[in-house]
Order: structure tokens, then sequence, then C-alpha cells
């Protein structure tokens, strides 16, 4: 192939790039779906639940203060510490329960495949940014709060080439 | 390696008051975190010494003092692009002190989580070889086309690119609902898209020229110095760990190895490239023969301790062949975890590629290596 012919198609193929769809996400605008709600663990299987390994959800009721997600995360990020609560659970007499800073968190989920007492899962949220430090460091109240996370466009792929619809 | 040939009026001159010393890094962007110390006559380099080191973490050490899970995290941290690849060797030798049987289902997903992970970090390395030759489009299309497998590695694990997923065990979640259709059709026009790289890239003549018979590596000195993956079969030698050792399930498996003789800049840019289609049929190839159902994780026991001995276990990583040998002394954690990364072995053939070549070459003869400092420091 001679160089003109090359340079020619080279050319060539990067103009047909303009009748194809945009494929950029958007993203403050459009914001990528995920497959169900987070990472999840279930202990009598020892599997986990596919989903996004975002901010950690603390389900209050179940959880017995054993420390275990704090053990796991020593070796990892040393993210999780245990903090009192006020209230008393009838399952948690010790009333401790995980603080999570996210400054330290790498998302890794060892912390929810140690819980066995389906306390602790990972959900969606991924926005987590902050202005200061303490802004990164959730408190189990904040932690059991369901997250609200918009999920909007997905990779479509057509003729005219894949796109986030 | 030859020497460059000098004008006659200027080659009477001293060798000391002619030859410059220039440091390429450890900051310049086109090096990575790393130094390249060259010497220069003119635009010819003379003498080349790469120095690395700049960003040693500590990896091997730091997993003494974790047990077998929790090693996970921080070992995949040196290359977080390819972090399956460089954590497959490491849980197929924990798997062997721990004496623990993996799924059938578990190994068919690892194969191909791992040859995603390899198109995702090819196509990273593509994308800063673009650049490193001034290559914009060739920047740009990689970076947006790895966003398909970035995708579907999002859902099959959870975490764009830090995925920790193998874990001694097998893996650690089943793959989502409906995860096969979706990674077929993307992975099939991934094949598609990477297909138009040719006419841009591969067969532009200005890359040609640009890159074919610069740092030229016969095929007895890549033997030689130990070299290997895409440089090694860029140089003529048909090895790959995936046909000569195979691992979990890559002998049931359907395809070849892509193996070029010239050993320049340009077969060692394309070799990687010819892979990715490779991956993509070992992707199809392994849906298909996939068992539907079945366990993916063997249950542990807390804190399992390994059994006295070693074990060493390799496998193909997108730079080559990727050791990974522990000891282990009957404790919770193992007594010594080393690992044989390729991005070092490789690093090795620079100064031999780059005496005689013009300073301009230096960044493309570099980036072909497939080097990545990161991994080479650990």
């Amino acid at each position: 192939m001679g160089t003109a012919t090359g340079i020619i198609r080279a050319l060539n193929s990067g103009i047909k790039h303009i009748a194809l769809k945009r494929f950029t996400l958007r993203y403050p605008e459009e914001k990528l779906k995920f497959v169900g709600d987070g990472y999840q663990f279930d202990p009598s299987t020892g599997v986990g639940i596919a989903g996004l390994k975002g901010r950690h959800m603390l389900f209050h009721d179940h959880c017995t203060g054993c420390q275990l997600c704090s053990i796991a995360c020593e070796g990892v990020a040393e993210a999780i510490g245990m903090v009192k609560v006020p209230e008393e659970w009838k399952q948690n007499k010790k009333s401790i329960m995980p603080q999570i800073d996210y400054g330290k968190c790498v998302f890794c989920g060892l912390c929810v495949d140690a819980c066995p007492f389906y306390a602790l899962y990972m959900t969606n949220d991924y926005e987590l940014s902050s202005f200061s430090k303490e802004g990164l460091i959730y408190t189990p109240a904040q932690l059991a709060v369901k997250p609200e996370v918009a999920q909007d466009s997905e990779i479509q792929i057509s003729a005219r080439g894949a796109t986030h619809g | 390696m030859s020497s460059p040939t000098l004008p006659p009026g200027l080659a009477i001159q001293k060798a000391d008051e002619r030859i410059m010393t220039l440091n390429v890094g450890p900051q310049h962007p086109g090096s990575g975190h790393m130094r390249i110390i060259v010497q220069i006559d003119g635009d010819y380099i003379v003498a080349c010494d790469p120095d690395p080191g700049y960003v040693h973490r500590g990896e091997e050490k730091m997993a003494e003092y974790r047990n077998y899970t929790l090693n996970v995290p921080h070992l995949e941290r040196p290359v977080i692009h390819d972090s399956c690849n460089i954590l497959y060797p490491y849980v197929l030798a924990a798997e062997e002190l721990l004496g623990l049987e993996i799924p059938e289902r578990a190994k068919y997903i690892r194969v191909i989580a791992s040859e995603l992970n390899r198109c995702i970090y090819t196509q990273y390395w593509l994308a800063i070889y673009g650049i490193f030759l001034g290559h914009s489009t060739m920047f740009m299309w990689p970076a947006g086309d790895r966003e398909l497998l970035i995708d579907l590695m999002e859902k099959m694990t959870g975490a764009r690119v830090t995925h920790s997923y193998f874990i001694p065990g097998g893996i650690r979640n089943d793959l989502p609902a409906n995860f096969e259709d979706v990674c077929l059709r993307q992975v099939n026009y991934f094949e598609k898209r990477i297909k138009e790289y040719a006419d841009v890239f591969y067969n532009n003549p200005i890359l040609i020229s640009r890159t074919e018979k610069t740092g030229v590596l016969t095929r007895e000195n890549a033997i030689k110095l130990g070299t290997t993956g895409s440089v090694l079969r860029a140089s003529g030698v048909d090895y790959d760990v995936r046909k000569k050792e195979p691992y979990d399930v890559y002998d049931e498996l359907d395809f070849e190895t892509n193996v070029m003789k010239d050993g320049d800049s340009y077969a060692r840019s394309r070799i990687p490239w010819l892979d990715m289609m490779e991956s993509c049929r070992i992707i199809r190839n392994a849906l298909q023969k996939m068992p539907k159902s079945g366990s993916v994780r063997v249950k542990l026991k807390p804190n399992p301790k390994g059994e006295l001995g070693s074990v060493y276990k390799r496998i193909e990583s997108g730079r080559g062949a990727l050791g990974c040998y522990i000891v282990s002394d009957k404790k919770v954690e193992p007594y010594r975890v080393k690992l044989s990364v390729p991005s070092f072995r490789n690093l090795i053939a620079l100064p031999h590629l780059l005496i005689g070549e013009k300073l301009g070459n230096m960044p493309s003869v570099y980036w072909s290596l497939n080097y990545w400092p990161v991994e080479a420091d650990r």
C-alpha cells in the first residue's frame, strides 16, 4: 500500500466517525445504571451477590457489635472503628457499632464478607466527596440511611455505534 | 548493537566534550515514575541506564503480616489496570497451599475476568502509546472503547478498576443475572471497534515509518535477556504461559498465540492488539462452555493455615509471564510472598534497544516494552 493511499484511508476512517453517535457519558446530568442494590454477602452459602461496591449500609437491628468487620479492615485500610451508640439493642448489649472513614476505605468489600449477621451491605452510592476530612467519617446513624441514587443511562449498541442512551 | 555513524568533521572531537547526559524522569510523564539516564551524542543515544525504584511500596513485606484473604486488596495495587491478572498467580498458589479444590464455574469466570482485564490493560497501554507518538486519535479511541469492558467488569465485580475479585477459594460473587448476553454484545462490538484501529493506526504509513526498524531486539537477545510476553513473541519466540503451562481451564479453550519475526517497536505494539482479538475469542468460547449454574466459591474456615512448603505459580498477564512464589510455615500468614513480574524482566532489554537510536524514538521504544513502573518496583 502506498503512502498516499495509507494516509487517505487513515483520514477516511476518522471521517466515518462524524456519523457515529456520541459515546461519552455526560456525568453529572446522566448517571450510570448498576446491577442490583450494591454488593451483598450471604454468610450461609459463603458467596457474595453482585452489585456496586459503594457506600456501606448498616442495619442497626442486626448488628451485634462483634467487631469482625473492624478486624477484617485492620489488615486492609483501618477505616472501620467501633464507636458507642446511645441506643441499646437487645442483641447488641455493648452498644458499639462500626463507624467508617471514607478517606481511608478502599471499597474492597471484605468487611461485608466478614459480617455473619446480615448487618453490613454495600450500596450504589458513590458520590461521597466532602469539603472536610470530618465530613468523610460516617457515623452509625448516617450509615443506616438508605441512599437515593439516580440511575438513568446504560450502554446501548446499535448500527450507529455505542452510546450511553 | 551498532554505533552511530558521525559526520567526518565532528568525529575528531573528544568524546567527553560531545556527550551530554540527560535525565528522562522520574517526574516526566513520558517515563512514568522511573528515570532513564540517557547519554546523547547530538541526536543519537550512546548509552542508556534505566533507573527504577521510585515507587517501591513494600508489597512483598506487607504480605507477610496479613492472612491469605486479607492480602488480596493490597496485592492488586501494583497494576490496578490489570488487577485480576496480578492476583491470579497469588490466588492459584494460595489455593494449593490451603488445599482447596475450586468449582468448575469459578474457573471459567476467572478466565473471563482475566481476559477482560488483559483487554482493559492493553487498551490503556495503547492509548498512552498513541500519546507518545503524538497520535491523539489513538489516545481517544482506546480510552473510550475501554469503557465497554470496564462497564462489564463493574457489573461483574462491583468496582471499575480495583476489583478485589479473585480470592483463595474461587471468586467473590457469582455473575449478575443476564450477564452472558450483555457480555457477548459488548465484547462483539469491542472487537469490531478494535479492528478499526488498523486503518487509523497500524496500517498508517506515518506510524510505520516511525516505529519500523527502531529498537530491534533479535530472537537470540530476547531469549538471552529473559524477556517475556509480547516482547518475546514480537521477536519470533512462540511462548505463552496459557499454552505452555495451562492453568485453570485454558487447556479446554480454543485460541492461538500471535508471533511476529521483526522484533522492532512496530511488532511489539502490534502483538498486544492481535492478542486482544484472541482474548475476545477466548471470552466467547468460555461463555459458551461455562457451566450455567453451580457454586463459585469454596467456604473457607476463618483464618486458614497453609501447609508447610512452598508453591510457585505462573500466569500470562497483559505484559507477560507473571509468577508468584509463596512459602508457608504453617501459620495464618504466609512466610514469604515473592512476585516475579514481567515489567522488570522486559526493562532489562531497554539499554540494548536504545543504543544507536535517535532520542526522538526513545518514548516509542520504551513504551513498546510494555513496562509498568509500579509493577517493577512492587
